[in-house]
């Protein structure tokens, strides 16, 4: 399955090319701190720049559609803007974890505050996992297959192993991926009591996740292109944050215990120590989440993309040696998912 | 682009929790009887809403008090219905190891995400079991932990079309050749945030579900979860599985008219019935009964039917026939969203299985508009060999997926034997 055409949408930029560039360079997204007046707690977060999905058309369907929608159209756009391709004959599918939480939170207390009557009838539509998915379809033309997947932050992989399933059986000649997700303070605030964060007064700190937003999109065919994704493996579940690493490991080994280089999915949580036992301190690993922030669900689109770059440009942030191929994607999830993908260029 | 190998698919093993009941002998017997299954909700206020009743799960059968882990009694009640779903699907189906499950959901575990977010409101660290369970992939995840089966959750978010979604992709990846198992179906339940939404769209009624009825105002909400167990045809017969069923078609279109309203030509509808057929390589008259999408809302009807009279012709005497025989069974158990899909092909397998076409109650006085054959009020006997169950959702997802029953040249017959009173 090659990839035909990349896209991001991140805290970082919006060019794919440049962003990996100031990825290289050793640049971080800019850190902000989000407030929740419900709880008066504090979240570190990294935000798309307003700017960053300001250039969309004037679609009917984008006149409500909240940020995660507009990440999704932006990303889905520009994905496609140099690859022609048959709307009809192209699939969708799109990753997401938390989903348009902020029309979400915002519809829910309306309830809470005010009674069920208050409810707004515009808000609820968009609260539904798929809406994104839906309004880049009537965007794009798309009449065929479309699938959202949710799951946490390996669910890219998931959504990835549904288009190869999609392009394996015929069932279209090229497929979209997208993944996207929003911050708003409800998510945060999970993450916290949940005891994931960063410490809001310790930004500098490598512990605790950062959450973040955006979304990474790619086109894949059955054939055509240099960049292939070579294998995935859909993983299983993990059940005690123990078993991560052996589990991670059983990954590597079908996946290609041979790789050039990983992208991981650290976050600054116990991800961290069990990617880096599963890969082994031979092999170069990076996670763009150090840089960008966690995304969840954009996040393994994210990381498919920086493995891309990687082989592409044969580097990679912080390694000063000249990388080896092929590439592999690691994700794990905190909420028990977790998965892989091998990347490999033809012109490596 | 090649074409991929084309497998035939068994069903080897299903299980269902829902208002009609638990496990297949009680669903079987509501069907049977046109139970309604609609009542007073109980789970939150309905005061300051429109509708007030909903299908629901007696909790009392659902939450065992006794031989539960203190994991198992922090679990959300929809992961109690998937355990009870896969626990009867296992019993007809003990060999059967999915390389992967495919369900659908749409809002999985939201009751806890509304008891995380009240909690807020009080200033106080919420119960962590709220968050950590509150995720739509948790569900299936804790029933794959409870038995004890390695394979990764692939969770399809389709809104209403879901279930079906998650059926007919697996379906799909079976015919391919990929895969030889997989786990498929759908769950949701109940959940003030989902019943407030439909009623502010007023697409939930405060009178009975009547689809396809001239009078028809809406729809009512449901629950509940169902699995099945598909399998690669001679795999299954090579190891002596027992098949239920075959599902042979399956069809996804999008309609991009709108985000919560279908096109009213019947469009999308149209094409995703006409896929599952041509999937199938056979002709509309084969077809002996559809499980119609069938909210009751004005809009959904109106298109659906519009649909299936293009293919399967009109009811009208001298028009075109009777037609095809069609209902709604969510008139009994309300819409479960993301398990209707899944709910649905099950109640379809029993029909086929059990030789009757299963009610659409409440009706009164067909829509003059709408041509079908519907199976008023009552079940009714009659054999035939295929069926289609089909599901629309918001963001304009239509999926259908056609079944087929199993015969004796399938080998070994299952279920038949299982439900032996109905066909004796």
């Amino acid at each position: 399955m090659t990839i035909a055409s990349t896209s991001w949408i991140t805290p970082l930029g919006s060019d794919r090319e440049s962003v990996w560039q100031r990825l290289l360079d050793g640049e971080t997204a800019p850190i902000e701190t989000l407030s929740n007046e419900q709880t008066r707690a504090r979240y570190l977060v990294r935000r798309v720049p307003p700017q960053a999905t300001a250039h969309l058309p004037p679609h009917p369907r984008l006149r409500r559609a909240g940020a995660i929608s507009r990440f999704v159209a932006a990303a889905g756009l520009a994905a496609l803007k140099d690859s022609p391709f048959d709307p009809e004959r192209t699939a969708l599918v799109f990753a997401i974890s938390n989903g348009g939480v902020i029309y979400t939170r915002r519809f829910y207390s309306e309830i809470v505050e005010s009674g069920a009557q208050s409810a707004s009838p515009l808000l609820f539509p968009e609260t539904v996992f798929n809406a994104p998915a839906s309004h880049l379809a009537a965007i794009l033309g798309i009449t065929g297959a479309s699938y959202t997947v949710v799951g946490d932050g390996a669910v890219g992989i998931l959504a990835l192993k549904l288009a190869e399933d999609l392009l394996a059986a015929a069932e279209a000649e090229s497929c979209l991926v997208v993944g996207a997700e929003e911050i708003d303070p409800l998510v945060c605030e999970a993450y916290r009591q949940w005891r994931l964060l960063r410490d809001p007064d310790r930004p500098q700190s490598t512990r605790g996740m950062i959450v973040s937003e955006g979304a990474g999109a790619v086109l894949l065919r059955n054939s055509g292109g240099d960049l292939a994704i070579a294998k995935i493996d859909p993983g299983t579940n993990f059940f005690r944050r123990a078993e991560v690493a052996k589990k991670l490991r059983r990954i590597v080994e079908q996946l290609d215990p041979e790789v050039g280089f990983c992208i991981g999915s650290a976050n600054g949580t116990f991800i961290d120590q069990a990617e880096q036992l599963a890969v082994g301190g031979h092999v170069p690993l990076y996670s763009p989440k150090s840089a960008l922030g966690d995304s969840i669900g954009a996040s393994v689109l994210w990381q498919v993309i920086a493995a891309a770059e990687g082989l592409r440009t044969r580097k990679l942030p912080g390694e000063t040696k000249p990388l080896s191929g092929p590439a592999l994607v690691l994700a794990c999830g905190l909420n028990q998912q977790l998965g892989g993908l091998t990347l490999t260029c033809s012109n490596f | 682009m090649n074409s991929p190998p084309s497998k035939r698919v068994a069903i080897v093993g299903a299980g269902i929790v829902s208002p009609l009941g638990f496990g297949l002998t009680e669903t079987l017997h509501s069907l049977r009887d046109a139970r309604d299954c609609v009542t007073p909700v109980t789970a939150f206020d309905v005061e300051k809403t429109r509708c007030k009743t909903a299908a629901q799960i007696d909790d009392s059968r659902l939450l065992p008090r006794k031989n539960l882990t203190r994991r198992e009694q922090r679990l959300h009640r929809a992961s109690h219905m998937v355990i009870a779903a896969l626990d009867e699907l296992l019993q007809q189906a003990r060999a059967f190891k999915p390389e992967i499950a495919i369900v659908g959901t749409t809002s999985g575990g939201m009751t806890f995400g509304e008891s995380f977010y009240r909690s807020l409101g009080h200033g106080g660290e919420c119960a962590a079991a709220w968050i950590a369970n509150y995720p739509p992939q948790k569900q299936i995840t804790d029933a794959l932990e409870k038995f004890r089966i390695e394979a990764p959750a692939q969770v399809i978010a389709n809104a209403c079309a879901s279930g079906s979604n998650a059926i007919g992709h697996a379906f799909n990846a079976i015919r391919s050749g990929r895969y030889q198992r997989i786990l498929a179906g759908g769950y949701d339940a109940i959940s003030e945030m989902v019943f407030v939404g439909f009623d502010s769209l007023q697409a939930s009624t405060p009178e009975k579900c009547r689809p396809f009825d001239a009078n028809r105002s809406g729809m009512v909400l449901g629950e509940g979860a169902a699995l099945l167990a598909l399998e690669d045809f001679d795999s299954a017969r090579a190891r002596g599985a027992q098949i239920i069923g075959e599902v042979v078609g399956y069809g996804i279109s999008t309609d991009n008219h709108h985000l919560t309203q279908p096109n009213p030509d019947g469009s999308g509808p149209r094409r995703a019935m006409e896929q599952a057929l041509a999937t199938a390589k056979i002709t509309p008259d084969q077809v002996g009964y559809i499980n119609a999408h069938g909210t009751a809302t004005a809009f959904n009807d109106s298109a659906e039917g519009k649909a299936i009279t293009e293919i399967f012709g009109s009811a009208v005497a001298g028009v075109a026939g009777r037609g095809v025989p069609v209902s709604s069974t969510k008139s009994m158990m309300g819409h479960s969203l993301g398990a209707a899909g899944a709910i649905e092909a099950v109640v379809t397998l029993l029909a086929l299985q059990h030789s009757f076409l299963p009610p659409n109650i409440n009706f009164k006085q067909i829509d003059p508009s709408i041509k079908l054959n519907i199976i008023a009020n009552d079940a009714r006997d009659e054999a035939f060999e295929y069926a289609l169950s089909n599901s629309f959702g918001f963001g304009g997802t239509n999926a259908a997926v056609l079944l087929r029953k199993a015969s004796v040249e399938h080998g070994r017959l299952g279920w038949v034997d299982a439900c032996a009173p109905w066909g004796t």
